[in-house]
């Protein structure tokens, strides 16, 4: 091998190039997106790195442009928060108590439940799409919050996740705990979550950006304007705004943004709990 | 394990527990009742009319396109997203700093909304484009989201630009599991740096390799929003799914009846297919030793 060590330097600066072109590939989309929704009209969809810029697409957002209808952008953003926060709360909260209690509690029936998880996880959930529309209708929670949040309100995978980790954790904290007169509570909240403090960062924005993105149930379980979300809107105006991309553009960077901000502050905390999960 | 406490083992339960008896069992009991009636989802009364919703579904040609398209799907998201996986991981996995950053950085288009992208995928393949004013000049006019094949493979292309970035770090992690000494003992018996790539480093990533193609066999069944978003299944039937078909069934017909039937159709195909899919990248391994 004469020779390699001098190649190694062109090899590795080849490999650096590669992977920042690459890379530039990837998240060239995203920054076409927001490029487009600052910039001039007249570049929009026509150069693929928009050099003029201006607020217009933004204040059409809000003042509904030449077509004077304002659309409810902001209202719908705010759904979204509440929506998905929501939604990600109860499935985490009730993915670590499930969880706790497969992986360290005793009790008669738990095999069943723990595989009956797995099964469940890997159904194929279109089939109970239309009953579950017709559960929400019946109860009078078409068009309501509720309706929104309380079928995504628990999480196959996220049960499944913690019920893998927790299974990890030794018992003798728990024991030690209970000699201290912990309740069972207490523990769970006090000593395993603060022990999963990386998985559950992980758990805690897939649910998010699932919830944040999703667009079939928010169509079909809502119908007035005031009810919808932010993706469920971007995608309704599609036709209307057809012939004006930039406020399509802004409305997408509104709606991309929170959700990139949010992955790159957790993203330390997401590869820590990326590798445990990959084990 | 300590000592048996019924009790408090179903209390914290009972939120999965209700939670699968109504949004589980009763929709999936609901679902075959729905299938063998004639309910319209706003009529007060429906009649039963046996099997031939089913009779009806298995002719239709918007069910054939489903079914054939999701492996359409499959035919071109399932290599692609595989080889980019791979190919970013070994990549990444070279490199001696930034790994992490690469990494976070491929990940990104995971994060996007099937609406977003269908967006910016719509004006990038807009006529007055610069990718379709370029192809123009030299004389080749694609009508991208209207031609089958293309419309096909622009809709795997997108989900193969989200899914690249997650596999690849499911990858990276089997890589990082593949221990140095392997290969130094590789290159004492002679295995040259050309072969490593197929001789070792691919049979001892059979495990997670395994992980990303359940996973991106698994997403072909449930493609929505990005062909409801650009095509609504077209030109004709090209990009119809069987989500795309269920939602138009039920929801834009309100034959929910009919729609159950397909849905049902819909999981069986599912479940065989990932039954099937399973068992021969089993065989797969087990064939070249590597399980």
């Amino acid at each position: 091998m004469v020779g390699s060590k001098r190649h190694s330097g062109a090899r590795r600066t080849i490999r650096y190039a590669l992977a920042i072109v690459l890379l530039l590939i990837m998240v060239y989309p995203y920054l076409y997106m927001v490029l487009s929704s600052f910039a001039d009209w007249a570049q929009i969809d026509k150069t693929l790195i928009p050099t003029k810029f201006t607020l217009r697409s933004y204040d059409w957002l809000f003042t509904g442009g030449d077509t004077g209808i304002t659309r409810p952008w902001l209202h719908a953003f705010m759904n979204s928060v509440i929506v998905s926060i929501s939604s990600t709360v109860l499935m985490m909260a009730f993915g670590v108590m499930v969880a706790y209690a497969l992986a360290k509690l005793n009790f008669f029936g738990r095999k069943a439940i723990d595989n009956f998880v797995l099964f469940h996880m890997f159904f194929p959930a279109i089939i109970l799409l239309i009953p579950t529309f017709l559960i929400i209708q019946r109860v009078g929670l078409y068009d309501t919050y509720f309706g929104l949040i309380l079928p995504k309100a628990v999480s196959l995978w996220a049960i499944f996740m913690y019920t893998n980790f927790f299974k990890a954790v030794p018992q003798v904290f728990i024991e030690a705990a209970r000699l201290d007169g912990a309740s069972d509570l207490k523990i769970m909240y006090r000593i395993m979550l603060p022990m999963s403090k990386s998985i559950t960062t992980v758990i805690f924005l897939f649910l998010l950006m699932e919830r944040w993105t999703e667009l079939l149930w928010d169509m079909i379980a809502v119908k007035s304007d005031s009810m919808l979300t932010l993706n469920v809107l971007l995608s309704q105006m599609f036709g209307p705004y057809g012939s004006f991309p930039g406020p399509l553009y802004a409305a997408s960077t509104i709606l991309t943004l929170p959700i990139i901000i949010m992955f790159v502050i957790f993203s330390k905390k997401f590869k820590e709990g990326m590798q445990f999960n990959l084990k | 394990m300590e000592q048996r406490n019924n009790k408090l083992g179903w209390l914290f339960t009972s939120p999965y527990l209700i939670y699968s008896v109504i949004f589980f069992f009763i929709p999936l009991i609901w679902t075959f009742f729905l299938s063998v009636t004639d309910w319209n989802l706003i009529k007060p009364t429906f009649n039963f009319v046996g099997i031939s919703n089913f009779k009806e579904a298995l002719q239709s040609p918007n069910v054939h396109a489903a079914f054939w398209n999701t492996y359409r799907f499959m035919l071109i998201f399932v290599p692609l997203v595989t080889a980019l996986a791979v190919g970013v991981a070994v990549l990444v996995h070279g490199l001696h700093r930034f790994k992490g950053l690469f990494l976070i950085g491929f990940f990104l288009p995971y994060l996007s909304s099937g609406v977003v992208s269908a967006l910016i995928v719509k004006g990038l393949l807009s006529y007055t484009s610069p990718i379709n004013t370029a192809l123009r000049g030299i004389g080749i006019n694609v009508d991208w989201l209207g031609t089958p094949f293309t419309a096909l493979f622009i809709v795997g292309l997108i989900l193969a630009w989200k899914f690249t970035g997650y596999y690849a770090l499911i990858i990276t992690s089997g890589l990082e599991s593949i221990d140095k000494e392997v290969y130094e003992a590789a290159a004492i018996d002679g295995v040259k740096d050309g072969q490593r790539f197929w001789r070792i480093t691919l049979p001892l990533l059979y495990p997670s390799l395994y992980t990303t193609l359940i996973l991106a066999f698994g997403v072909t069944f449930g493609i929505f929003t990005e062909v409801y978003q650009l095509t609504g299944g077209g030109p004709g039937n090209a990009t119809n799914t069987w989500q795309m078909e269920i939602f138009k069934q039920a929801f834009s017909n309100l034959q929910s009846g009919y729609a159950s039937a397909v849905a049902l159709l819909a999981s069986i195909a599912t479940f065989i297919s990932i039954y099937i899919i399973r068992k021969l990248l089993e065989v797969w391994g087990k064939r070249n030793g590597w399980v």
